[in-house]
């Protein structure tokens, strides 16, 4: 393979892995502080991607057409939106629910999924079909022998980035950061030094829901379009990179969020099958490494969890 | 007299049922403004709980708890932290997987005032220099003294006003007791109201000035260090 295809499909194993990365990091954040699957996860991705949708329709109604100002209305409407709806879920399904079985509460959050991908399917004009997706960003191509460097990939990826450090400064360097660990590590204790555990566990999920927001334009850009099912394959990859990186640990998850991509990618370019396969090729082998490493290749007990 | 009962803690009538196995019934005692008050008991008498009552980590079913004043019966934990409160519970209960510093300062996690904090810190590093050293290593790490001076640490970071100390000699060696008990005095010579709950009889009486028993769930026994040292509720409820 010659370094420009080769070039071409790490930078689309980059982009699916930040997504999957930004999708795990929410699934872990709502285990660490309160040991619960959030399975409606991948669904408030899809629905903030149809929020940042009907923001730009609407804007484009408007008249506004200055793209600076469109894709930061976009981001900012869709992640202030889903952090909206994450703390709503927290305060009303899964707070409730928390001296119930673990089970119910995955029960629930996989219900909601339900009515938030029926919703959208049923309510949004035409929301059963396939929705193109604005290109918000330039989409200008430098060729490089046979790798196009495309500048919205390149700023998204960078975007991407400046999205992780953000949660990894704000988990590790700030007030609100400290406390998430805090509960984390020994809810009571966290209680008994004057946290207020129902606000952290709210703002936990805002975060988390905001950060699939953020993934799901993400994911609209990159293929043009959005639908109402995309929550279901993106859910299930998060959680997935959640788990193989151990459950309940940032870092764990980013690395499982670019792993999963790279098996995909491997899956899609490199072995002899169709590449329709690859995921049928990165799930079996992340089945493989749970054989081999049932709590994760990261485990809890070494790991800092959050 | 009455007025000097307000301020302080004052538990009535309080009922609490936990996991079925650990109950308190019609618990009432006091624990006065500036003084050391101890509860007595054996294991599984229902000590833990009525701190986790006093807490709201488990709220009593019925009866109050009152602190300077204000009813605590009912209000979620941080509000009854807010009031002035800080304990230093039961096994240390460290944040294993945070810094020395990190855990000090999750101690005076309501303390808005970065001044007042950095102050606070270097206050607690004055108490226990050893953790100045270690400021940056895991707690979990620590050895159990060491993690017995961090949650000692944490609880004075709040600068609370009542102090609750659930077993400080749980698992530490007889000189670590000793020492926790001379700096548990010297906590409350700054004028901090202590409620100290104990197994240890002796050293405990040496330093309250006022004692309860509680057996079973029961305050089985109550007045000074010397009634209770002569008591046979005392003996009772220990080797009975």
């Amino acid at each position: 393979m010659d370094l420009g295809l080769f070039s071409q499909y790490v930078m689309n194993g980059l982009m699916l892995g930040m997504m999957y990365a930004l999708v795990a990091v929410g699934f872990t954040l709502f285990f660490g502080v309160l040991d619960v699957i959030n399975f409606s996860h991948g669904d408030v991705l899809m629905v903030g991607s149809f929020t940042g949708l009907a923001t730009y329709l609407g804007l484009d109604a408007l008249g506004v057409v200055w793209p600076a100002f469109q894709v930061t209305a976009v981001l900012a409407a869709a992640t202030l939106a889903m952090a909206l709806l994450g703390a709503v879920i927290a305060r009303y399904l899964v707070l409730p629910l928390k001296s119930a079985p673990a089970l119910n509460t995955l029960l629930i959050t996989l219900m909601l999924g339900t009515v938030l991908r029926e919703g959208i399917r049923m309510f949004y004009p035409e929301g059963a079909n396939p929705k193109p997706f604005p290109a918000l960003l330039p989409t200008d191509a430098y060729p490089l022998g046979n790798f196009n460097l495309r500048i919205d990939n390149l700023l998204m990826l960078s975007a991407g980035l400046v999205v992780i450090v953000g949660v990894h400064l704000l988990i590790n360097r700030t007030k609100l950061g400290l406390a998430i660990r805090a509960v984390a590590q020994d809810e009571e204790t966290a209680k008994t030094m004057g946290i207020n555990f129902n606000l952290v566990v709210l703002v936990t999920f805002a975060i988390g829901s905001a950060l699939a927001a953020f993934a799901g334009i993400m994911n609209g850009l990159y293929y043009n379009e959005t639908n109402f099912g995309i929550g279901l394959l993106l859910g299930v990859i998060g959680f997935s990179s959640a788990i193989i990186g151990g459950l309940g640990n940032i870092y764990g998850a980013i690395i499982g969020g670019f792993l999963f991509a790279a098996l995909q990618t491997v899956g899609a370019v490199a072995l002899p099958f169709a590449s329709a396969y690859k995921d049928v090729f990165a799930f079996g082998v992340v089945i493989l490494i749970m054989a081999w490493r049932p709590t994760g290749l990261i485990s809890e007990k070494v790991s800092e969890r959050v | 007299m009455s007025a000097e009962i307000e301020n302080g803690l004052v538990v009535e009538k309080v009922h609490t049922a936990y996991d079925k196995a650990d109950v308190l019934e019609d618990v009432s005692l006091t624990a006065q403004s500036g003084k050391i008050t101890c509860l007595l008991g054996s294991n599984g008498s229902g000590k833990t709980t009525l701190i986790r009552s006093i807490l709201g980590l488990t709220p009593p079913n019925s009866g109050r708890i009152v602190f300077d004043g204000t009813e605590l019966t009912g209000l979620p934990s941080h509000r009854i932290i807010a009031t002035g409160i800080a304990c230093i519970p039961e096994g240390r209960k460290v944040f294993p997987r945070l810094t020395v510093e990190e855990n000090l300062r999750l101690g005076a996690y309501q303390e808005k005032s970065p001044k007042v904090l950095a102050d606070r810190l270097e206050q607690a590093y004055h108490t226990f220099p050893q953790l100045r050293e270690r400021r940056a290593q895991l707690a979990g790490t620590m050895s159990g003294g060491e993690q017995a001076m961090v949650s000692i640490g944490r609880g004075l970071m709040r600068a609370p006003r009542l102090l609750l100390i659930d077993e400080p000699s749980l698992g530490l060696s007889p000189i670590l007791v000793k020492q926790n008990f001379d700096i548990i005095r010297r906590i409350n010579e700054q004028n901090i109201t202590v409620f100290l709950v104990e197994q240890n009889v002796h050293q405990t009486l040496e330093i309250a000035h006022h004692g309860y028993v509680l057996s079973k769930g029961r305050i089985v026994a109550a007045g000074t260090p010397e009634e209770l040292g002569r008591d046979r509720e005392v003996h009772r409820a220990y080797f009975g």
